[in-house]
């Protein structure tokens, strides 16, 4: 067929990558440490096949029986990626993709457009410099993508997001290998251009250096450079245990040395500076030309410098939006916004931590957010929305599992100290009620009527939270299941909570649930949303 | 609206799931208990032996019985309260479900999201003529809703009647 298209010659390569970095990295590091623990190697390549193999490396690296062993594990998955690589096929038919892979056991896959949630390519520096991506092709079933096709050339996958996308809007068969022209080019929009200036300031606000330093940390730990790091940057007063020693001295009734007071703040006012900063060069490296677009009734984002990612999200596919604000984040009126489809949820196995929920801003100026939430959810505002709080006595009820568990928190220091140990509840006690006080006066609920009759327009919408507040906004036709509970202590307190099911909320995430309603609200909430969900249809 | 073929089910009466689904689960429960008895009994027996502490059998037998008895009774006496609080409603809108002693739960799954429905059943089941009917939804707590203990001609009538009629809501 004219249409049929393989994978890229270079796949091979990747899926040997791939699985030399699942596997042989750990035994590199392993190899160095054990290598640095015991510099004499009992018998270095002397019986077994690896004796044979260290004769061809260069200078003394010396590699064990069992690594030997370790690299044989490895010509299976040669084998896989090049039978991948030979037996892949993928066409377009009118409705449809269609994957073949497969010598023994084949293996033809028919991906409907109009199932398609989402299709996100990644190319990492490799991929780039040799033109390719990897391409995930998500739709609703299962947590895992339907199809990753690694890797595509660059062009291919232009005109599979093209193909797919059009096949899917026109809904009529696109004649194989015909002009690519004849498909209209969509209008594409711009919402949303990240300039540096941005970037840096998410690195600030975002705080991601610790990711980067507890990295290095573990590198360094595996590699024992720790210890030699820290002599050299405080020039030998680094002993360690300094901060232990410190506290153990001023705990005495001692004064500290100043030098040594000098080291602690110093480091410790390091190490912050260096976690912003390294927040900073991973947002400028992540996030780099980060660009929301709307193209058609799809919205793209792409970003990153090293790992270009690419997504497209389907308007329709949308399940729920999230407005997100930090603290540091209101200081500079500065906001978040994701989204959540019900695509798969990224395998943590492939090393990409995907994210579950798709970024459409991963910072915006707050006079913005209005503009963009119109684009993605058309018709709604979140402005003037009647919120309603929670039950009156909400708040008596949930300090009371905080209470308890300050009163159980304070018993070991009781049995330490004495009574004196109740002194901690001085610690606890307001924190731990204040958590409480603020989780019930900022968990507001509200019912969104849409600007037209249909309930398809309506909207439940939550928000929560007092210094980290997010609103989450669930369109009526997107609710799976609507639950309404009743604990036995809202029982006794006449109360109830309402939840609501979306398809792709699997991730830990801010998810309609409701507590502490009055029962009668409760009610009436849960049979307004059973009714109007089942009078909407939902279309994925 | 016609809905078509068997709207004695989908009447919106609120029912209680078959009788019999509670001596299945009595019987679930002795099994249950009988497996755990002999288990911890060896279990026991070991730790006495082995401790050589003639003393401990004394000790350990009553708390062993009491909490066996606990159990034997708890997995015979259960099964007639958890029906008492389980209820099920269909009608042209979908399922409702209401379960939970304690914790009392409602769960209306629509009719335009059910993905798949299954109808299902174990040996103790089919021995009773009873069946698990389990609605499948895109959604992820609740991605799969299970009713069990339903006479197994009403599940599968209960199927027939929740299967997507309605050409376009599914897509």
């Amino acid at each position: 067929m004219p249409s049929d298209h393989r994978l890229h010659p270079s796949s091979v390569l990747f899926a040997l990558a791939g699985s030399l970095k699942s596997f042989l990295l750990p035994a590199v590091v392993l190899m160095w440490t054990s290598g640095r623990s015991a510099p004499e190697s009992p018998d270095p390549g002397g019986w077994g096949p690896a004796g044979w193999m260290n004769r061809w490396m260069p200078g003394d690296f010396e590699i064990a029986n069992w690594q030997f062993w370790a690299l044989l594990f490895l010509i299976p998955s040669t084998l896989a990626a090049l039978a991948r690589y030979f037996s892949f096929r993928m066409r377009y038919e009118g409705t449809e993709l269609v994957i073949k892979s497969g010598i023994l056991f084949r293996n033809e896959r028919h991906v409907p457009y109009a199932r398609i949630q989402n299709l996100d390519a990644v190319r990492n520096v490799a991929h780039r410099l040799l033109g390719v991506a990897e391409v995930r092709v998500e739709t609703g079933g299962g947590q895992t993508p339907e199809a990753t096709i690694s890797v595509l050339h660059e062009t291919i996958f232009e005109e599979m997001r093209r193909r797919v996308f059009a096949g899917r809007d026109v809904q009529q068969a696109i004649e194989p290998g015909s002009d690519a022209a004849e498909i209209s080019p969509q209008t594409s929009r711009t919402l949303l251009h990240l300039p540096v200036r941005e970037l840096l300031l998410n690195g600030v606000l975002d705080n991601r250096g610790m990711v980067v330093i507890a990295t290095a940390y573990g590198v360094l730990w595996e590699a024992g450079l720790f210890q030699s790091f820290w002599e050299q940057l405080t020039n030998g007063s680094y002993t360690p245990g300094l901060l232990r020693e410190t506290v153990r001295t001023v705990a005495s009734g001692n004064v500290p040395s100043f030098g040594r007071i000098a080291v602690l703040l110093i480091g410790i006012g390091g190490l912050l500076v260096l976690v912003r900063a390294l927040s900073m060069v991973w947002s400028l490296l992540r996030l780099h030309e980060f660009r929301l677009t709307r193209v058609g009734d799809d919205l793209r984002t792409e970003y990153g410098l090293l790992t270009r990612v690419t997504t497209t999200v389907p308007l329709k596919r949308i399940q729920s939006l999230t407005v997100k604000e930090a603290p540091l984040q209101r200081l500079v009126d500065r906001m978040s916004v994701r989204v959540e489809t019900a695509g798969g949820h990224g395998s943590p196995h492939d090393g990409q931590p995907k994210q579950p929920r798709e970024m459409l801003a991963p910072i915006i100026r707050k006079s913005a957010v209005p503009a963009l939430v119109q684009e993605v959810l058309p018709g709604f505002t979140l402005d003037g929305l009647n919120w309603r709080p929670l039950h009156p006595r909400a708040f008596r009820r949930a300090v009371k599992p905080f209470i308890i568990v300050s009163l159980v928190s304070a018993l070991p220091f009781v049995f330490w100290f004495g009574w004196a140990g109740l002194l901690t509840l001085l610690l606890t006690l307001p924190w731990l009620v204040t958590l409480a006080w603020t989780h019930v006066h900022h968990t507001r609920w509200a019912l969104r009527q849409g600007s037209g009759h249909a309930a398809a327009e309506d909207a439940l919408v939550m928000r929560s939270g007092w210094l980290w507040r997010e609103i989450t906004v669930v369109p009526i036709a997107k609710i799976q299941a609507v639950g309404r509970v009743e604990s036995p202590f809202d029982r006794r307190a006449a109360m109830a909570g309402v939840r609501v099911d979306t398809a792709g909320s699997a991730s830990p995430m801010h998810r309609i649930n409701i507590p502490y309603l009055a029962r009668e609200t409760a009610s009436a909430l849960y049979e307004r949303l059973a009714s109007q969900t089942a009078q909407t249809a939902f279309r994925w | 609206m016609d809905s078509g073929t068997d709207d004695a089910i989908a009447d919106g009466v609120s029912r209680q799931v078959d009788p019999r689904w509670i001596s299945v689960q009595r019987i679930h429960g002795a099994i249950f208990t009988g497996v755990l008895t002999i288990g911890s009994f060896v279990g026991m027996m070991v730790v006495w032996v082995a401790s050589g502490i003639l003393f401990l059998g004394l000790l350990l037998m009553p708390i062993w019985l009491a909490l066996i008895g606990l159990l034997a009774w708890h997995t015979q006496r259960w099964p007639a309260i958890a029906f008492r609080h389980t209820w099920y409603r269909v009608d042209d809108a979908g399922l409702e479900l209401l379960n939970g002693v304690y914790w009392r739960t409602i769960t209306n799954v629509p009719r335009s999201r059910i993905q798949h429905t299954d109808v299902s059943q174990g040996p103790l089941e089919r021995r009773h003529g009873l069946g698990t009917l389990v609605v499948y939804t895109a959604g992820t707590q609740h991605s799969q809703v299970k009713l069990y203990g339903l006479e197994f001609s009403i599940a599968q009538r209960i199927r027939t009647h929740l299967l997507p009629r309605d050409h376009g809501d599914a897509v």
